[in-house]
């Protein structure tokens, strides 16, 4: 019996170490169970590159890694998955607007002059760009519900910037832009923007400096108006090639552009006094006239550096904390009441060792949860499911075994005997099923995606568990409960009137 | 109890009934059932509107869909579905670069609880545009909650993958847990347990055929969670029975092989009930308290496991005989152990 109490004792040592585990790391949940979003980025071949290896795909998560830092959302995890995915989660985010923009673009940067005799084409959609801009700014600051726009009263108001639908028309027929049918004025100038981009693209000459050269990158705002700029600072290399870029154009009506991205997003003259030695001293700024925001944006890509290879957005979950919290009140009812009837039903059918499989069951819910805190497994809602799944499974054990002993019990054996060898005939089973559980759960976690495999963790670590708990827990406190002689009875594990007439 | 075995030579009582003697039965509920399952996925690949063995959901064809709940107390003026199909159709959405915004016009629309909540299905949209259509939205319908929003959208591949990894898993654990029972017990073992796997399998992706067909149930990802784990549990239920007649060939070999099938049956009959119910009793808890994340996860899992719990009592031990090619002896003649209890 020492050896009984000993193994009783060791177990409710880890008991409690489990109680003390769960209630010093809490438990982490599952963007939809806590409210947030989620992003699965993929990699896409580009170039040279055909397929996308491991090393790539590391390289792109190193410079997200920096974006994330960049954005500064508190505990948000990015994670690769397969050969060619990203899983972005950012708990408590609700709009995930700004993410997508932010982690969806390259953030490749050029620095390219234009090239020489080009300089009335590029006069002519510069104008076009700034007249289609200005009325796209106007529209935009104007939409987000916010009609009462702060106008100095004792000022004229200033002419609004406007395209008329005829220039409008005529710019886009010459531009060779295909506008669907029924599209409004604002899409149309869209249309007409992203083209004048392109086209003054292609009047650039090839980059000779990039994004990769810089050192850091920052923002500040204008000294004349409202806009802000983004900071540039290169290291020598960089430096270099910028003075000798600004160099070769200094003086003439050629122009410095900048680009992101393959869109035009600054253009900038340099004048004379820079055509000796070009602007020295590695450092550049973009005006862009941005927000606050949009700056921080690019400073934050820029720093971060651009990525080695296109990223696309395959998927966007977002949970509002309101239905996270929703989850976990109707799952946790959920496995309560399920547990509440598996136990009435254990008392019910197999009376002291089913009471005996409750407190088993019991501990191993603890452990189970405990396991989920120290590994760390993060629960989503398929996570609960296969958790309460796992229950059954567990409870599956005690019943073969009690029926093994039922059996034993009714074939005339004495008690403790009979509970040997119940324990012992029903292991084979117990382990056989576990084991295609198991081979079930490694399939479903090395094949599947996402939620499948936060179902198949939780399953998994329960069917470990169960197998634990089914042959020890049980046991030792069925053997336990057996050296005290008041409860060393037969019609304590089955009605008396199975019993053959002859066991004690 | 009524019938005393004579010695330690005779077949131990059979306590419920022989299930071999009802092997017919067995076998022709459960081809009635495969065949009504197969006329589903058939009907199914054949409607024009679903064109697949089952109806998929966004998981697997992609696309976006946006739950809001609306802020409304104590009660929401009633909404009806035309009305928010209409707000639909007059939303502007920004374009994406090089690409329209998507045409809202017909996409699915759901109301639930009372008006208080609306669910739509659209094509897919960026975080922008949904970002969009929602502030659009709450001007009309609003204001929603704030926290009671959840949006989803996956991309086409995404849904396509999804497909791929579900079925390989299947496929994966199927060969496994096949190469297992093989390695324990022998090939008919094995081929009898993967046999009833596919049986509760097929006849619980029926269910979710006709189910799509009759009232629009589509499958999600959990759906395929859902397969594995009736798979799983099926192979447990089998293996039971198995194991028992693996462990009675000692004391009972020299009986006709059909009279040891049900000897096993029979002592395990219990257990594979009790099992059953045990499993179902969590399972009704999150069918009927699990809310609607999980209700259709949880039916697909209740009849799997109910299926997988007949297939292992009534199809895997009476076809064992068969395939073993020691036929049903026992059943035709009248030994001296008569059944008790169903006779």
């Amino acid at each position: 019996m020492a050896r009984q109490q000993g193994l009783f004792a060791l177990i409710l040592a880890l008991a409690i170490a489990a109680g003390a585990v769960l209630f010093s790391f809490p438990l982490q949940l599952g963007l939809d169970l806590r409210g947030g979003s989620q992003l699965t980025l993929q990699v896409l071949p580009a170039g040279a590159i055909k397929t996308v290896k491991r090393e790539q795909l590391e390289a792109v998560k190193e410079v997200l890694d920096r974006r994330v830092n960049g954005l500064g959302v508190a505990e948000s995890t990015l994670q690769t998955i397969g050969e060619d995915q990203l899983v972005l989660q950012l708990p408590g985010e609700q709009d995930p607007t700004r993410a997508a923009k932010v982690f969806g673009t390259t953030a490749l940067l050029e620095f390219r002059a234009q090239k020489p005799g080009t300089e009335q084409e590029m006069q002519g959609l510069l104008r076009l760009k700034r007249q289609a801009q200005s009325v796209l700014d106007l529209s935009r600051r104007r939409t987000p519900a916010d009609p009462a726009e702060p106008v100095a009263p004792d000022q004229p108001p200033a002419p609004a910037p406007s395209f008329p639908a005829e220039d409008l028309a005529k710019a886009l027929r010459e531009l060779g832009v295909a506008v669907p049918a029924g599209a409004g004025e604002t899409e149309q100038i869209e249309a007409l923007l992203d083209e004048v981009n392109k086209r003054v693209v292609a009047l650039y000459e090839p980059a000779l400096l990039s994004g990769k050269d810089l050192v850091s990158a920052g923002r500040q705002q204008q000294q004349t108006g409202t806009g802000w700029d983004v900071t540039l600072n290169f290291n020598r290399q960089g430096g270099e090639a910028f003075a000798k870029l600004t160099q070769a154009i200094a003086g003439s009506n050629r122009l410095l552009g900048i680009v992101l991205d393959g869109r035009s997003i600054s253009e900038a003259s340099v004048s004379q006094e820079f055509a000796a030695a070009g602007i020295t001293g590695g450092a550049a700024s973009i005006t862009g006239n941005f927000t606050a925001e949009e700056a921080r944006d690019l400073e934050v890509q820029l720093r971060g550096g651009s990525l080695p290879l296109p990223v696309k957005i395959i998927e966007v979950r977002t949970v509002g904390p309101l239905l996270g919290a929703e989850n976990i009140r109707t799952s946790l009812v959920a496995a309560l009441a399920g547990l509440a009837l598996v136990a009435v039903f254990m008392v019910v059918v197999y009376r002291l060792p089913g009471a005996v499989a409750v407190v088993a069951l019991s501990l191993y819910s603890l452990f189970n949860l405990a396991s989920y805190a120290l590994i760390p497994v993060t629960l989503t809602l398929p996570g609960i499911a296969g958790f309460i799944l796992s229950i059954g499974m567990a409870v599956d054990a005690n019943v073969l075994i009690f029926e093994r002993v039922k059996e034993e019990l009714r074939s005339g054996n004495t008690l403790i005997r009979s509970i040997d060898t119940g324990f012992s005939l029903a292991f084979s089973s117990i382990l056989d099923g576990h084991v295609t559980g198991l081979i079930s759960c490694i399939a479903l976690f090395a094949l599947g995606t996402g939620l499948v495999k936060g179902f198949a963790v939780t399953l998994g670590i329960g069917l470990l568990l169960s197998l634990f708990t089914a042959l020890s827990c049980t046991r030792v406190l069925l053997r336990l409960m057996m050296s005290y002689p008041t409860l060393r009875r037969p019609s304590y594990f089955l009605p008396s009137h199975q019993l053959p007439s002859t066991a004690a | 109890m009524t019938s005393s075995s004579s010695g330690s030579s005779a077949l131990p009582p059979i306590q419920y009934f022989r299930i071999t003697r009802h092997r017919r039965i067995a076998w022709w509920g459960s081809l009635a059932a495969c065949l009504i399952s197969l006329v589903g996925i058939g009907l199914s690949w054949l409607n024009p509107a679903i064109g697949a063995p089952l109806k998929p959901g966004l998981d697997f064809t992609g696309g976006t869909r946006i739950q809001l709940e609306r802020a409304c107390y104590p009660s929401c003026s009633g909404i009806t579905v035309p009305q928010v199909a209409e707000q639909l159709e007059s939303l502007k959405l920004p374009s994406e670069e090089g690409a329209a915004a998507p045409a809202l016009r017909g996409a699915p629309v759901q109301v639930l609880d009372q008006g208080r909540s609306i669910e739509l299905r659209l094509p897919i949209l960026s975080a922008v545009q949904g970002t969009a259509l929602i502030g659009q939205l709450a001007t009309s319908l609003g204001p929603f909650k704030d926290g009671g929003t959840s949006v989803d959208t996956i991309g086409p591949t995404l849904g396509a993958q999804l497909l791929r990894s579900s079925l390989l898993s299947l496929l994966v654990s199927f060969a496994a847990i096949a190469l297992y029972i093989t390695f324990r017990y022998d090939k008919i073992f094995a081929f009898l347990a993967i046999l009833c796997l596919a049986h509760d399998v097929l006849i619980t992706t029926g269910l979710f055929a006709w189910l799509g067909l009759l009232l629009g149930i589509e499958v999600d990802s959990l759906f395929a969670v859902a397969l594995i784990t009736v798979a799983g549990y099926s192979v447990n239920d089998t293996v039971v029975v198995f194991d028992r007649i693996r462990e009675q060939k000692e004391s009972l070999g020299a009986f006709p092989f059909s009279d040891q099938v049900d000897v096993a049956v029979d002592a395990t009959l219990t257990r594979s009930l009790y099992t059953s119910l045990t499993t179902l009793l969590p399972l009704l808890g999150i069918l009927f308290f699990g809310g609607s994340s999980l209700f259709w996860f949880s039916v697909a899992l209740t009849v799997g496991i109910s299926v997988g719990s007949w297939s292992s009592i009534g199809v895997a031990p009476t076809l064992l005989p068969l395939l073993s090619g020691k036929g049903f002896v026992g059943s035709a003649q009248s030994d001296g152990a008569a059944p008790a209890g169903s006779a």
